[in-house]
């Protein structure tokens, strides 16, 4: 007797189809024999042998299982089985769809292009709102990373001073680990040119609170955090691979960072996002101690994150810190102006700014796809009219009102489908465009992309999609009474053209809603690019210069080097003028002071207001073209030694003194340590933030006379030569002067205040793209439902002319009718968007939400698109002639 | 009383299955049909065919029991109704008749 061996195996694909195709009734028994045979054959021939019989039978088998559907039920050979398998009469559906489209070429393009511009314009859209509004950061830890922040008396949040965070790090009971880190930049030399690295500083514990570890290497210990010990650095994995070119025995070595050297003790994985600070190439530690003058507490310039306790949500860590930050605040009130804490979840705080242009976009995409899919719809709805005679073929062959029903659904859903394909191309390029356009303030720019999330969020909205298209129309096609000899019944019709008429109103509506909010948008950026930013933009040229280096923590080398600089640029030819400053406005520079002035009532220091502060030289005001309105602008006599002076803006001037007249007055910078200044000159505002941002309080010092010169100043030129050969010219300088210092961030003035915008434009472009192409299909859907009018009403037209009527009545018919359906369209429109205009607020900059000129130029532009629309089938209909209008039925 | 007339295959499956008697499910009677006729007919036209019959109430199936090749499937028994017997005995019978005589040129 053999030992049972085991069972040779079944081929799973043909047992997976038979299981689909074979009708529930028979499907048991009908595998059940096949299985059996299987074994037989096997025993007898062998299983390549068998196996080979399976593939074969269930060739067979389903042949002939499915040669027998039909269309219906037919009365000879009483058809197929009861229970008419899903998959088959699907798979029929799915062939007869394809040849439907296929035979009706235009009408297929025009709907598959149609819905495939809501499709990939949608999918696009979430593929850039998935990484910021959707996914989890990309940590760990993510559910538990809070930022922790100070808030001022006006509610607006800021940094913290080292001391403050040494404090909570010690006293704090609801974080595991807490981290401070704070941006630098410093130039790497070595064996390739110089290069400016962006980095991170950081305290010991900033990858632990994010939960991630170095690919290769180890972590920051606590040892290396001390001053004097050798330094070290993480980099990262971009710097490892360009600069480094991947050494796999990087860690250990040395680099050297603006002169000192660093160990590499990690490098970062690929897929390691510093979402904090995305440039930052470079993590370093911080080094602090409370002793060092920049660890104070009003020193504010860490940022702080920290990773929650298991059970601690960021509520109760917030609480615990605003009490703590209260009791420290008792023994150091003039340094806490407020003792409130706020503790945001990481991802909240760092997508707060993109959150509301990104729901609008998303808002603004969805009415885009609901007008695609109404212009679809009314496009099937006039195509069933069309095919009434087939489907009172298919009833009368016994396909049930379901079976019709499912039919044309796969006919759309096909549709849809065909759709999506093409949708994912646009969507393709929408993406890329979307990835240039972004702005710098979007968080995870480099996670847009198109990938699978996105492909199966196009699929699934194909199907949603297919099925809003095509419902209302089937199921008014397969609702037709079409027993009584195929005639069409004037409810039908009515039906169909109401329906037809009720779909054109509401993408009129929907468009005209889109376009106001657009109008809106576009008002505000003009409005915002009109605002003055206190300088002449036009014809000045702005260049970061960086110091780096053992020389240049000489303070004497580093203003030597920039007036070295400075003067030299003076001397090129074509130059009016010439000046540095340590921030450059509207750009990313921050850096702020309190101001306090001596001998005013007000005594409490931590109730300050505080100043953009400002190292120039002399010849700065003159080149950023900013008034000096009262008082003497700074020359070469205020130098290191002389009388300390400063200049105010006007805003810091009304709010320190208001009224007083400003000069004369005495000021404090930064506290009570500072040297004592006269203020010799009050000068116009600027806007260092952006366009919109209304903090003008601005301090302007000389450089020589500040303590400590600033290693990194922007160069501003006034010039009649171009901006190229004047960057070459200061390069040169700058080379000759001093080879190894880079030169950062080139730009002209224009372009600084446009980006400045970019992230407010961002969101216009959008907005204007989904207008246009909202307008354009409001105008064919009108289009193409008047000229459906104008083929139903054929020989009315004809009967009327034959009575009389001039082609201009005719054409004053249609085109009231269309007029009729663009103002109920319009009038929607207008209360829709009364509704939803709100959700712009925060997006608006000096027009309100009824600008009218706003809604005038909306109305306008849509009249007279839909006037286009109307007016070519209105001509066509009074051209007619009116025997052939007669003739027709 | 009407008449219900048989497709030609069906006839032939009526047939396996009187030959079968008790026994008759989707194997033998596929296997029966090919070793007397020399066709061998797909198991989704005998079971087609099976269907058809039995909605048109000439046979009856029951569940049978399985064995561990089938994979826990269980077989459908067919027996044939009275209404079938006579079904397919006017069907032979119909054939006779019209084959009567023509001895010769039928090769039989």
């Amino acid at each position: 007797m053999p030992t049972m061996r085991t069972l040779p195996r079944i081929p799973w694909l043909p047992r997976a189809l038979l299981y689909l195709f074979v009708p529930a009734a028979i499907n048991e028994p009908l595998i059940g024999d096949m299985d059996a045979c299987f074994f037989d054959i096997a025993a007898e021939r062998g299983t390549r042998a068998a196996r080979r019989w399976y593939w074969y039978e269930t060739r067979r088998t389903l042949r002939d299982l499915l040669v027998g559907r039909a269309i219906g039920r037919s009365p000879e050979t009483h058809g197929t089985f009861r229970g008419d398998g899903f998959m088959p009469t699907l798979l029929a559906d799915l062939r007869f769809a394809f040849r439907m489209l296929l035979r009706r070429p235009v009408f297929s393009a025009l709907a598959i292009l149609t819905l495939a511009i809501g499709i990939g314009a949608s999918t696009a859209i979430f593929s850039a709102v998935r990484p910021v509004l959707l996914d989890p950061l990309p940590y760990p830890n993510a559910t538990r990373i809070a930022a922790v922040w100070e808030s001022d008396t006006d509610g607006s949040s800021s940094n913290l001073g080292f001391t403050t965070f040494s404090d909570f790090e010690e006293q704090s009971k609801s974080f595991e680990v807490l981290a401070a880190m704070g941006t630098g930049s410093g130039i790497l030399t070595g064996d390739a040119d110089p290069m400016v690295v962006d980095g991170l500083r950081v305290t010991p514990g900033f990858l632990h609170v994010l939960g991630v570890r170095p690919m290769i290497g180890r972590d920051f210990r606590a040892e290396e955090n001390t001053k004097g010990s050798p330094r070290v650095t993480i980099l990262s994995y971009r710097l490892w691979r360009d600069r480094f070119h991947a050494d796999t025995a990087m860690v250990g070595r040395l680099i050297t960072l603006s002169g000192n050297a660093y160990t590499v003790v990690g490098v970062m994985g690929r897929d390691f996002e510093n979402l904090l600070e995305p440039k930052s190439q470079m993590l370093t530690l911080l080094r602090y101690v409370a002793t060092d003058p920049y660890a104070c507490r009003d020193c504010r310039h860490l940022r702080v994150i920290g990773k929650l306790k298991p059970t601690i949500t960021p509520e109760a860590a917030q609480r615990e810190l605003s009490g703590l930050l209260a009791q420290i605040a008792q023994q150091f009130a003039s340094k806490y102006s407020s003792t409130a804490v706020k503790v945001p979840l990481l991802k909240h705080d760092l997508t707060k700014d993109m959150r509301t242009p990104l729901l609008l976009l998303s808002g603004a995409v969805v009415v885009l796809l609901l007008i695609a899919c109404a212009n679809v719809a009314n496009l099937l709805i006039a195509r069933g009219t069309q095919r009434e005679g087939e489907l009172a073929v298919r009833s009368a062959l016994g396909a049930g009102r379901g079976r019709i029903l499912q039919q044309l659904l796969t006919e759309s859903l096909v549709l849809a489908l065909a759709a999506g394909a093409v949708g994912t191309v646009v969507a393709a390029l929408g993406v890329r465009g979307l990835v240039a356009l972004a702005p710098s303030t979007l968080p995870r720019r480099d996670a847009i992309a198109l990938d699978g999330g996105a492909l199966v969020f196009a699929a699934l909205l194909c199907a949603g999609v297919g099925l809003l298209c095509g419902l209302f129309p089937a199921i008014h096609a397969s609702r037709s009474n079409l027993q009584d000899g195929m005639k069409r019944l004037s409810r039908q019709v009515a039906g169909a053209r109401r329906a037809r008429g009720a779909f054109v109103v509401a993408e009129v509506a929907l468009a005209l809603t889109l376009l106001i909010c657009t109008g809106l948008l576009v008002r505000s950026a003009e409005r915002l690019l009109a605002v003055s930013p206190g300088f002449d933009a036009d014809g000045a040229l702005s260049l970061r210069l960086q110091t780096g280096g053992t020389r240049y923590r000489n303070d004497t080398v580093t203003r030597a080097f920039f007036n070295e600089v400075l003067e030299q640029t003076r001397a090129i030819p074509g130059v009016t003028h010439a000046g540095f400053t340590s921030q450059l406005p509207l750009t990313d520079d921050f850096d702020a002071y309190s101001v306090h002035a001596l001998g005013s009532s007000q005594s409490n220091p931590a109730l300050d207001p505080s100043g953009f502060r400002y190292a120039v030289s002399p010849g700065y005001f003159e080149a950023m073209h900013i008034p000096v309105r009262s008082g003497r602008t700074f020359t070469d006599a205020d130098r290191a030694g002389a009388e300390r002076v400063a200049a105010v803006s006007r805003a810091l001037a009304q709010q320190l003194w208001p009224r007083d007249n400003a000069l004369g007055k005495l000021i404090r910078v930064g506290g009570i340590t500072d040297s004592t200044r006269t203020v010799v000159a009050v000068v116009g505002d600027v806007h260092q933030v952006s366009l919109d941002n209304g903090n003008l309080n601005a301090v302007y010092l000389p450089e020589s006379q500040w303590e400590g010169a600033d290693g990194t100043m922007s160069l501003v030129v006034r010039s009649s030569v171009g901006a190229d050969a004047l960057t070459r010219a200061v390069r040169n300088i700058v080379g000759r002067v001093d080879r190894d210092q880079p030169i950062t961030r080139v730009a002209s003035m224009s372009e600084v205040v446009a980006s400045s915008a970019s992230s407010r434009r961002f969101t216009l472009v959008l907005f204007e793209a989904f207008g246009i192409a909202a307008l354009i299909l409001a105008g064919s859907g009108l289009y193409g439902v008047m000229s459906g009018r104008v083929a139903e009403r054929l020989r009315e037209i004809g009967v009327r002319l034959a009575l009389g009527a001039t082609s201009r009545d005719i054409a004053a018919l249609i085109l009231r009718e269309g007029a009729m359906l663009s103002m109920t369209g319009m009038v929607l429109g207008l209360l829709a968007t009364a509704g939803v205009v709100r959700t712009l607020d925060n997006l608006l900059f000096g027009v309100g939400r009824a600008d009218t000129i706003t809604y005038f130029a909306a109305t306008f532009l849509l009249t007279a698109v839909a006037a286009l629309s109307c007016a070519v089938p209105a001509i066509r209909a009074a051209r007619l002639d009116p025997l052939v209008a007669l003739r027709s039925d | 009383m009407t008449e219900t007339t048989l497709g030609e295959f069906e006839q032939l499956v009526l047939l396996a299955l009187l030959r079968l008697g008790d026994d008759a499910y989707g194997v033998p009677i596929q296997r029966e049909i090919a070793s007397r006729t020399g066709r061998e007919p797909s198991f989704g036209s005998v079971y087609t065919t099976l269907s058809r019959l039995e909605d048109k109430g000439l046979i009856a199936s029951r569940l049978g029991e399985t064995t561990p090749q089938r994979g826990g499937r269980r077989k459908k028994l067919f027996a044939v109704l009275p209404e079938g017997q006579r079904a397919i005995a006017a069907s032979v019978h119909a054939v006779r008749m019209m084959a009567r005589g023509l001895g010769g040129s039928l090769l039989i």
